[in-house]
């Protein structure tokens, strides 16, 4: 109760560290308000100035969140939102990748014919929503901040107006998102009758206080919650959502769900998941039960996703498909990450490799498709290699480093992951994982088949890169083999990350 | 110079593929690029056997067990390390590398035209994945190179390749990956007891054979353990039954893929157990030896069997590999000094015969299209010099004596008897079936009249062409004369081998006290 009803008075003043800690957020908000005032400027173009604005923001917001990460840990508003390296680094990937998407909007946007200015805006408050998730406390303030998040995704779903899979994508996305949102405040409303608080620090302490006494209240409204997040991570059986929204949302606005938005359910999870107690002061019988069920829903995940995308032919279904395999293998990863200390950082490091390689290739999508995101099928890129040998290098290196083969980012993730899955006594669940990535070698490959190996169908003439798309696909051919032939730094900042928690 | 002679195995290893990435900058619009990025990468090619030649010299029989020998931290959390070494088992199998190398590319000149930079750079690519992987002393390291090397292999197929390309290509990367991510858990294992033991993550080799894990039985850890390397190392050597991969990844490859597959990607196989399995299971390897030896006599005759059906010349040398290759698996199971140096020493053959005999079917083929041996006949009239070659590398394939193969085979089956008498005789079938399906393959190619129109206006073997036979020729007599100048460099670290991966092993007594396998020979000759 004390949380919600006293109001402390450090709790309306910031002090200077608080202030400090809260800079990238009040830097990425105010972007963003001043994106939108430019948006309406009379007699402006708003395009290149609301994109270099955006670009800037996000440039800003990476900035300052990576000078964060090695600061001490920061309590704000009543215990409300933290400050600490975890948070900050997942500002980071969430800025980057919206960073990223920005850039490689640009082009896409114009040939859509749907250059409007809120679109970057959009982007930009989505990955504000993000951040905030990552950085609350409360189920609550989570709860919020996912709305934030969501909402400013539905809309970009559905940005294609006159396009009915565009339509048709947004409003089941709508439908469902809230749906599983609603359950999720269920839950946190059921969590507060059992524990007083919503605070995740508060649950955390009242399991350690009466460890045996996990009422049927508490059990459900833990359930209720962790629904909710598997339904964001879209593990089976709450996948089905996935790949329709996937297909139908704008190539970019995919790429920009597959990394950040499932980072930052990643995140908000695996902050709610070990403060409730796993691993530690959860009740033995509770405990077994989260375990069995998330184990057969990450070995159902893995299967799914990895067996239905082998029967794709369109690419973006395909990775939609992939997606909810990646998803699987993080599940394996956070019910291991209890195991081991730091064992939590392999999942973070999966999310890092997981955002750069999937959003490099959204891109390469992006810039490969038609009008309307047609010309994705396999076929469609029947020898690529020889009209674009620089995309499909780096398609290649992007589906490689998802197949988890060296020199990649991918590889060195999955090795982590399940590093700690073996250490976390997780035996057969590895085995499982590594039996249903060599599935995956093959529809990756396959794209590589049609790609390299196949001649080309008709003349279909190069596509047209901007210079922006460039950029953005080098940065992550970079990224993907730098992390993939020296991770050491990154391991040490992620293990950084997670300590903090 | 300093710098050099500390970092040989690096420099060997990685100047392959820093030499590739200039190739890329040649322009190939025209002939003359197209012929400098030939000549650009043979020269890289024998730029590196030059260099691994250094480790030969420098390579001390009765040293250190590992020599030259670099050290650096990589991943401190997880306990990896950029860890190389070499001894006397894995010097022969870098030389062949390097040594095969500029024969593929030289092979390569005019067999294959389109799309030259990238099948020069991913030979060379290719080259730097498994020279990695034979010098890695980390199994991290490893495992890397030996997952690198698939990536350039499956293009090769895939793009460069025959009519059934994408299949083969699909077949050899995910057979093979699958046995691979297999054996990736058991390291995890490994690594994990290692930490769990002495307290500190590592995956050097060095500090995991330390590590004591149960053994005895076929479910015990140990053997559950083995049999996740052993599966990977059994695809891709290939033994019976795993070995449905390489009949087609051979068969459509290109010239140069099916040499460097046969003549050392197989071979990383048989390696890999020498290096890996063995030694850290030595309680499972004496569990599994019946078994494995078992399915090596299956795979000797078996392979010849079907080898000699084949109506195929690619084909049939196909399954001569698997055949050939399951007295390399004979000769290691056998666990003794005769059997494991003549092991190591059939694999070194296999390369230089095998890799020969692709390489005369790649030349036939350059000329008519075909590899039916049914089109064949009488080629001995049009082609004088083309069949004395093709005679000499069948010799040497059915271990002729003053051959590479006689030394190799006979050492096997000498081993192999020590250990089980009835399993070498069996195998020992395997040298006739051999001699009946190559012989075989000669007498329909080469005797009898010119019975097809389109063989009369053969042209003989050029230039270039006999420059690529002369060394494999070379090697053949050489190594079958005299194989002393070889065993000399592997014996200690054979015996160290054997030490290691008996050490924990019940008592056997067919374990000759393996003196000088160079004295028995030099007595024998």
């Amino acid at each position: 109760m004390e949380a919600l009803t006293i109001i402390r008075p450090e709790s309306l003043s910031l002090s200077s560290e608080q202030v400090r800690a809260l800079m990238p957020y009040f830097l990425v908000f105010g972007g963003i308000m001043l994106a939108t005032l430019l948006a309406v400027v009379k007699g402006i173009k708003p395009k290149w100035p609301v994109f270099l604005l955006a670009v800037a923001t996000a440039v800003v917001g990476v900035v300052a969140s990576a000078n964060l990460i090695p600061d001490a840990t920061i309590g704000m508003f009543n215990g409300m939102m933290v400050s600490d390296s975890y948070s900050h680094f997942f500002n980071v990937i969430f800025m980057a990748s919206a960073g990223i998407t920005i850039l490689a909007s640009l082009r896409y946007l114009d040939r859509e014919q749907l250059q409007h200015p809120e679109y970057y805006v959009l982007v930009l408050l989505s990955a504000l929503g993000m951040m905030l998730m990552t950085s609350a406390l409360d189920l609550i303030v989570i709860f919020i901040a996912l709305e934030i998040m969501s909402l400013a995704v539905y809309v970009l779903v559905g940005f294609r107006r006159t396009d009915k899979k565009s339509n048709e994508a947004a409003m089941k996305y709508f439908i469902l998102g809230s749906a599983a949102s609603a359950i999720l405040l269920y839950g946190a409303a059921l969590l507060y009758g059992a524990t007083q608080s919503t605070n995740i620090h508060e649950i955390l302490k009242f399991t350690q206080a009466q460890p045996a006494g996990m009422t049927p209240l508490f059990t459900l409204g833990v359930w209720l919650v962790m629904i909710g997040f598997l339904f964001k991570v879209a593990s089976v059986p709450f996948h089905m959502w996935m790949p329709d929204v996937y297909e139908g949302a704008p190539a970019p606005v995919t790429g920009f769900m597959t990394t950040g938005l499932k980072a930052a359910a990643f995140a908000s999870f695996m902050r709610f998941f070990i403060s409730m107690g796993y691993g530690t002061t959860l009740s033995a019988t509770l405990q077994a039960h989260i375990h069995d069920i998330l184990w057969v829903s990450a070995v159902l995940t893995m299967i799914v996703g990895n067996v239905i995308a082998l029967t794709q032919t369109n690419l973006k279904r395909m990775l939609a498909y992939s997606s909810i395999a990646h998803s699987g293998y993080l599940l394996v990863g956070l019910l291991a990450g209890s195991g081991t200390p730091g064992g939590y950082s392999a999942v973070v490091f999966y999310l890092v490799a997981y955002a750069i390689m999937n959003l490099g290739a959204f891109i390469i999508l992006t810039v490969i498709s038609n009008r309307e995101d047609t010309g994705l099928n396999l076929h469609d890129v029947s020898g690529l290699a020889s009209r674009s040998p620089w995309l499909s290098f780096a398609m290649a290196v992007f589906l490689f480093s998802m197949a988890g083969i060296p020199p990649t980012a991918g590889f060195a993730a999955k090795y982590m992951l399940f590093y700690s899955a073996i250490q976390a006594h997780e035996t057969p669940l590895v085995i499982i994982s590594v039996l249903c990535s060599s599935i995956s070698v093959y529809y990756y490959l396959r794209v590589l088949v049609y790609m390299y190996m196949r001649e080309p169908v008709g003349s279909a003439p190069a596509s047209r890169v901007s210079m922006w798309s460039a950029l953005a696909v080098a940065l992550m051919v970079a990224m993907t083999l730098q992390f993939g032939v020296v991770p050491a730094r990154l391991v040490e900042v992620t293990k950084r990350a997670v300590a903090s928690l | 110079m300093d710098w050099f002679n500390s970092h040989v195995l690096s420099v060997v290893v990685f100047f392959p593929l820093v030499w590739a990435v200039f190739g890329l900058l040649i322009p190939t619009t025209n002939e003359s690029g197209r012929n400098a990025l030939k000549y650009w990468t043979l020269i890289g090619s024998l730029l590196t056997f030059a260099f691994s030649l250094k480790i030969y010299y420098a390579f001390q029989a009765n040293g250190a067990a590992f020599q030259l020998t670099e050290l650096a931290e990589w991943i401190p959390g997880l306990g990896t390390s950029y860890s190389l070494g070499m001894d006397g088992i894995s010097l022969w199998l870098i030389i062949l590398t390097t040594f095969l190398s500029p024969i593929v590319i030289l092979a390569s000149f005019t067999a294959v035209e389109e799309k030259l930079r990238g099948y020069y750079f991913l030979l060379l690519a290719l080259e730097t994945g498994m020279l990695g992987a034979f010098v890695a002393l980390d199994v991290f390291l490893f495992y890397v190179f030996w997952e690198v090397m698939l990536i350039p292999m499956y293009f090769l197929v895939g793009i460069w390749g025959g009519k059934d390309r994408i299949y083969a290509a699909m077949k050899f990367f995910v057979y093979t990956m699958v046995g691979s991510l297999l054996m990736l858990v058991a390291i995890f294992f490994l690594a994990y007891q290692h930490k769990l033991q002495m307290g500190t993550y590592s995956t050097a080799l060095l500090d995991l054979y330390k590590v004591h894990i149960p053994g005895g039985g076929f479910t015990s850890p140990q053997s559950l353990l083995f049999m996740g390397f052993a599966l990977a190392f059994a695809i891709k050597v290939p033994l019976f039954p795993l070995h449905t991969w390489l009949p087609d990844a051979h068969v459509q490859a290109p010239t140069a893929g099916s040499v460097i597959l046969a003549g050392v990607l197989l071979k990383m196989g048989g390696y890999g157990f020498l290096r890996f399995a063995f030694p850290l299971f030595p309680d499972a390897v004496a569990t599994f030896q019946i078994p494995f030896m078992i399915l090596a006599a299956i795979a000797i005759v078996y392979g010849a069997w079907v080898a000699t059906v084949q109506p195929d010349m690619k084909k049939l040398v196909a399954y001569s590999s698997v055949s050939h290759m399951g007295y390399v698996v004979l000769g290691l199971f056998s666990m003794n000094a005769i059997g494991v140096t003549g092991s190591i020493y059939q694999m070194l053959n296999h390369g230089v015969s095998t890799g020969a005999l692709f390489l005369l079917v790649g030349m036939i083929y350059e000329r008519r299209h075909t590899r039916e041996i049914s089109d064949f006949g009488g080629i001995t009239k049009v082609m004088p010099i083309f069949a004395i070659i093709f005679m000499i590398v069948t010799l040497s394939s059915v271990a002729l004596p003053g051959t590479n193969g006689f030394v190799g085979e006979f050492l096997i089956l000498l081993g192999a008897w020590k250990t089980s008498p009835g399993l070498a005789a069996i195998s020992a079938l395997g040298v006739i079936f051999g001699a009946v399906y190559m012989l075989w393959l000669f007498q329909r190619v080469m005797f009898g009249p010119v019975k097809n129109k389109e063989n009369e206006k053969l042209k003989d073997l050029s230039f270039r062409e006999i420059a690529v036979m002369v060394p494999l020729l070379f090697c053949i007599f050489w190594m079958g004369v005299a194989p002393n100048f070889f065993f000399r460099k592997m014996e200690p670290s054979i015996e160290r081998f054997l030490t290691r991966s008996t050490a924990t092993a019940v008592a056997r007594a067919s374990v000759p006290s393996s003196s000088s396998i160079a004295a028995f020979f030099s007595k024998k000759n």
